[in-house]
């Protein structure tokens, strides 16, 4: 009696439990529209059924989203925006804050991904004529969401407050100097100052953290809605609401959830991930693409980089900008430049009702539309690839012509599109449109035509190379070396330069060498062992000795190749037309004594004549110096590896850590791609 | 019917790989997040020992708050003799007179609370909701207690303790001041932070 009494008991529990969560929901729902919403945009929302590749990249926008909002909230808890505390605080989370090293990576990485993600979207939409009626709003938004993007970019990428923030920002923020009238004056106000300042950067934070992501998520919203409303195009262009079955769905829809969320969408976003950690782990700087070296120098305002490139993804704009040297009407060029500039962007907005073709895919229009998308691709490629450039006048000259091409791809649309002769669209959607080799040819294609041009017009440069540099090996796991570096670098460069976003107890540890050692024997100005490596020399006083102040060595492994150091560490000979009677023959009248002459000995340039020091042929004079040419190479190899080990302690770490989490992301992506095609049965 | 059967088999097994692998991986992905919120390498450089020339205070004398151990103020106090006596006139009054609880390093859990009898050393913060308590050292009645005998008040609770950093009953503190690790280099060098245990 008694066991029968605790079944029951036992079997009603999860039944009431579930009828009260039954009921809570019940309660909520009729308070709050969850589970009608739930079903308008997610289980009841009827998406084409044929979407391909392309339709991944609206829902990898998502994934960069909530990526770049969680990190860039997590970065704001370490970072200072001032001008004074910004560039250190950056390197203070790159170094003294746990992961977060990571935290910034995933943060910079996913800003070009969110770039890539989001071109290669818009190009979808380009295609198969997503913003064509009824759809025009969502691509209006999804404009909007891109302009708000750019900005987001831009001022993301002064917070850094290195060189090319500081530059970058002075160069964009100009552009308003160049509106007739007002331009001055309302430059003055967006700087806050005469010149790009604390205050700046200040506004600029306020902005990129604030301001801007409450717009972003808002558009996205608007985007999303103006998307259900009207529903999913697909690469057919056709409208799967016509075709409806019996229960009112439609015959050639999916519902979003779960197949697209779960069987579709999960696997990409996995494969996704792996890529996008392949290079937060193992390249975040991307060959200074996605992280510019230049920037690893802090900002000021005295000096210009040599180059002042932009971030990739506004480099086709940026070329435009600077492709107009023509002054017109009156007006200079610059106003013009930024005019085309601008105007690149904003006749996007109107690309819906510049469209008049009768279909929306590209399968179905005629030749001259595909002919138009393949060359209006082209020429933002080699736009941006210019943009990336120094300026020549072929290039120039390739830049005016790629930017009439952009430019004629809108202009001529309505004509085009109407003369043209379209096929007709099927009925029902179908599969796969272009068989293998034809994918592979028009990728050939496109290549080729990007390439060739810009082959063409950077022949006549290819003499501007630099010096021979001379390689050098580092390697993290040789403590040896980097132990000796150390030493070397305590004693020959500590008392001039600083390290002064690396601390001692990092040092040691990272070394492998006892705390107390360090103490002992490495410092020598008191400094407790978790200080800073900061020297005891005023900056005053070096800057009457040497006429600047010897840089921070810090982040110079980074900024510099261990090739370029080793080299010019190797680079000094005796010149006595200079002030330390040494010149250098990889950085000429360099303002820095070779301290390392005690141990390297008398040097001399054989220059034939040539008064160019780069043209040197070095000789050791033997017999001088406390050590052989052989034993001075190591010494100078030794504070290399040392000096880019500092650049970057976390280096070696960063990838170890890497390879687990793509093992990880791998086992991930297998199991959701085995599940999604298990499931997807269902559905065909 | 059998290809049903195990297909379900199939199913079962993938959703419930994938959940676990997916779970691991959300749980991954929360490490940098939360670790990120631990002391940083300059927290803990701050919190580096201390050490602090004690050879020019007087009896009956307290340094502090200034001397700072891991950002939180520390109080020394030179007692007397005639504070000595004090500290143990009355025990009922404590609410833990003897240190059971583990507020201090095992050398300092003896009567006095410290190394050696005539230097207190304290982390100045109230264990109650940690504001830093004021020192009355005098050994006369105030405003807050009558029969004071020396100590430190809490302005934010009331909490009272007496010259060895242990407190009174009735006080909303349940607990003692902490006593932090430390040590002496010679006679006149204290340092706060290490001692045998952690040097």
């Amino acid at each position: 009696m008694n066991d029968t009494n605790n079944n029951a008991s036992d079997s009603a529990k999860p039944g009431r439990f579930m009828g009260a969560m039954i009921g809570l929901v019940g309660w909520t729902d009729a308070r709050l529209p969850i589970v009608r919403t739930w079903k308008t945009h997610m289980s009841e929302y009827y998406a084409p059924k044929n979407f391909n590749f392309w339709y991944y990249f609206g829902i990898l926008s998502m994934v960069v989203l909530v990526i770049q909002l969680v990190t860039g909230v997590w970065l704001t808890m370490n970072y200072t925006p001032s001008a004074e505390a910004a560039f250190a605080s950056v390197e203070y989370i790159m170094r003294d804050v746990e992961w977060g090293w990571l935290l910034r990576y995933l943060h910079s990485t996913g800003a070009s991904a969110f770039f890539v993600v989001v071109y290669i979207h818009m190009f979808r939409g380009l295609m198969y004529g997503s913003y064509k009626k009824p759809r025009e709003l969502i691509w209006v938004f999804g404009m909007a969401i891109y302009l708000v993007l750019m900005m987001e970019g831009f001022m993301g990428y002064v917070l850094p407050w290195g060189q090319l923030s500081y530059w970058g920002a002075n160069v964009i923020v100009s552009l308003a100097g160049a509106i007739p009238v007002i331009g001055d004056d309302l430059l003055v106000w967006v700087r806050g100052d005469y010149l790009i300042s604390g205050a700046t950067l200040n506004r600029f934070f306020a902005l990129h953290v604030v301001a801007l992501p409450i717009v972003l998520i808002a558009l996205v919203v608007l985007h999303l809605l103006a998307l259900h409303e009207v529903g999913s195009n697909n690469p057919d262009g056709i409208d799967i609401k016509k075709n409806k079955g019996p229960d009112g769905i439609p015959v050639d829809g999916v519902p979003f959830h779960p197949y697209y969320t779960m069987y579709h969408d999960l696997p990409g976003v996995v494969l996704f991930l792996f890529v996008f950690c392949a290079i937060v782990f193992f390249a975040p700087e991307m060959g200074g693409y996605f992280l510019e070296l230049s920037n690893f120098q802090e900002a000021n305002s005295l000096k210009t980089p040599e180059h002042v490139p932009p971030v990739w993804y506004f480099t086709p704009f940026y070329s435009m900008l600077r492709a107009v040297t023509y002054p017109l009407l009156g007006i200079d060029a610059k106003f013009w430049g930024m005019l085309v500039m601008f105007g690149a962007i904003a006749i996007l907005f109107v690309l819906p009702w510049l469209d008049k073709s009768p279909v929306k895919s590209m399968r179905y229009k005629g030749t001259y539309s595909r002919v138009a998308l393949l060359l209006f691709v082209v020429s933002f490629l080699i736009l941006g690839v210019l943009g990336t450039q120094s300026v020549s006048p072929g290039k120039t000259l390739l830049a005016q012509i790629m930017t009439i091409v952009y430019f004629a791809f809108f202009f001529a649309m309505p004509w085009y599109t109407r003369k043209e002769k379209t096929a007709q669209p099927p009925e029902r959607v179908t599969g796969r449109f272009i068989t293998i080799p034809q994918l592979i040819g028009s990728i050939l294609l496109l290549i080729f035509l990007v390439v060739v041009p810009l082959m063409l017009t950077s022949t006549a440069e290819a003499a501007e190379a630099n010096v021979d540099l001379e390689h050098v090996e580092t390697d993290f796991d040789d403590k040896g070396s980097l132990q000796r570096g150390f030493k070397t670098y305590m004693n020959y460069c500590a008392s001039c330069h600083e390290l002064s976003y690396q601390r001692y107890a990092r040092t040691a540890e990272d070394l492998e060498i006892p705390e107390e050692v360090v103490v002992e024997n490495l410092i020598f100005d008191g400094s407790l062992i978790g200080d800073l490596i900061v020297n005891a020399m005023a900056n005053e006083d070096s800057q009457g000795w040497f006429g600047a102040a010897p840089p921070d060595l810090t982040l110079v492994g980074r900024v510099r190749t261990p090739d370029w150091l080793y080299s010019y560490l190797k680079g000094f000979y005796a010149d006595d037309t200079k002030t330390f009677g040494t010149n250098n023959k990889i950085f000429a009248n360099v303002a820095m004594p070779n301290v390392l002459h005690e141990l390297q000995g008398d040097v001399v340039c054989d220059s034939h004549g040539d008064p160019d020091p780069s043209r040197c042929e070095l000789q050791h004079v033997e017999g001088t110096g406390a050590q052989s040419p052989a034993e001075f190479d190591a010494t100078v190899a030794d504070l290399v590896n040392f000096l880019y080990y500092v650049g970057e302690p976390i280096r070696s770490r960063r990838q170890e850590i890497g390879l687990w989490v793509l093992v990880f992301l791998g086992i991930l992506y297998v199991l959701t791609t085995l599940l999604g095609r298990e499931f997807s049965k269902d559905y065909h | 019917m059998t290809d049903d059967s195990k297909n379900a088999g199939r199913r079962r097994f993938l959703v419930g790989s994938t959940s676990v692998v997916g779970a691991v991986g959300v749980v991954g992905a929360a490490v940098p997040f939360v670790g990120s919120w631990n002391p940083s390498a300059k927290a803990r450089a701050a919190g580096a020992p201390v050490r602090i020339d004690i050879s020019r205070l007087q009896d009956g004398e307290m340094l502090g708050p200034i001397p700072a151990w891991r950002g939180r103020p520390i109080f020394i106090v030179k007692r007397s003799d005639e504070i000595l006596s004090a500290l143990n006139e009355d025990p009922d009054r404590l609410t833990d007179p003897n240190s059971e609880e583990l507020e201090q390093p095992g050398y300092a859990q003896n009567e006095y609370r410290s190394r050696t009898p005539d230097v207190m050393v304290l982390v100045g913060l109230c264990p109650h909701l940690f504001c830093s308590p004021t020192p009355h050292i005098e050994l006369k009645p105030e405003p807050f207690d009558t029969e004071w005998r020396g100590g430190f008040f809490c302005p934010c609770h009331g909490s009272r303790f007496d010259l060895a950093g242990r407190v009174y009953s009735g006080s909303p503190s349940s607990r003692n001041m902490e006593v932090p690790p430390y040590s002496f280099e010679g006679n006149d060098v204290l340092v706060i932070g290490i001692d045998e245990d952690n040097a």
